[in-house]
């Protein structure tokens, strides 16, 4: 008997409500980076609205990636909604701080849908995904040396300023 | 031509030989899937909260409306239909999971 299922979809139906729920956490992590370059922007941290504003897209690109990569294998995907994005934050550091949190999370979901790709034996997937296993290697790499400047600098008279001028040197 | 790819108590579920499509069978009716809607009707199935049932405040019925096929068909199924279409839909999928297992 052919499998009919097998013939339209080339990834494993689970790996794919995976992706889906990843599509929606980029879309997510892609909007509290605009909300962060929103707080920037009005607290007069220019370099550092920049660098999330770059971020929101970034996001969103990867969630692209996602997107594209589920309808082009037979898949559907989810137009994800997004919700409880906060908008309230103390400092420049808090905010840094939140979004290395954010990274690493993303960064844990990758890794479950990989090795539960391993699991299933979709290689497909598991080859694509490498891609965001190195990019996310990078991402906690950039917020973690924008913290460094923290430690390094403070945040008290002009440091604030320093740092703000020093943060589009951190993405490798 | 159509092979059974998997029955529950209530549904069952085939794939057509020529037509490259799926057939499902509920509540006395026989419904045809492309590929796309069967796996739309896969996430409607999955999005239902059946926890929900057992709650008089959430679901006062215990009845849940599904609409398939870009709204073609409508059901109104009660809790024990929608414990064994949750059970159909995946057995639907394992099937073809074990299908590329053994043929791998």
């Amino acid at each position: 008997m052919k499998d009919l299922v097998r013939q339209k979809l080339s990834i494993n139906v689970d790996v794919m409500d995976m992706l889906n729920e990843q599509i929606a956490k980029e879309a997510h992590s892609s909007s509290i980076y605009l909300a962060m370059a929103s707080w920037c922007d009005h607290n007069a941290l220019n370099n550092s609205a920049k660098f999330f504003y770059d971020q929101a897209e970034e996001e969103r690109e990867h969630m692209m990636k996602i997107f594209r990569f589920i309808n082009d294998n037979g898949g559907t995907s989810y137009s994800p909604e997004v919700s409880n994005i906060p908008h309230d934050y103390n400092s420049l550091e808090e905010i840094f701080e939140s979004a290395l949190g954010q990274e690493i999370n993303i960064t844990k979901s990758i890794h479950n849908i990989v090795l539960k790709c391993r699991k299933v034996n979709d290689l497909a997937t598991e080859n694509f995904l490498q891609w965001f296993v190195k990019e996310q290697m990078e991402e906690e790499q950039t917020m973690r040396k924008a913290l460094d400047l923290f430690e390094l600098m403070g945040t008290d008279g002009i440091a604030l300023k320093l740092i703000d001028e020093r943060i589009p040197t951190i993405k490798g | 031509m159509e092979t059974v790819l998997f029955k529950s108590r209530y549904y069952a579920a085939y794939q057509s030989k020529k037509g490259r499509c799926f057939f499902v069978d509920i509540q006395d009716r026989r419904i045809k899937m492309s590929f796309c809607q069967l796996l739309a009707f896969r996430q409607k199935i999955l999005a239902i909260d059946l926890d929900a049932h057992f709650d008089a405040e959430l679901n006062r019925h215990g009845i849940e409306i599904l609409t398939l096929c870009n709204r073609e068909h409508l059901f109104v199924l009660d809790t024990l239909e929608v414990v064994d279409l949750k059970m159909f839909i995946q057995g639907i999928f394992t099937m073809s999971e074990l299908h590329t297992l053994v043929t791998v």
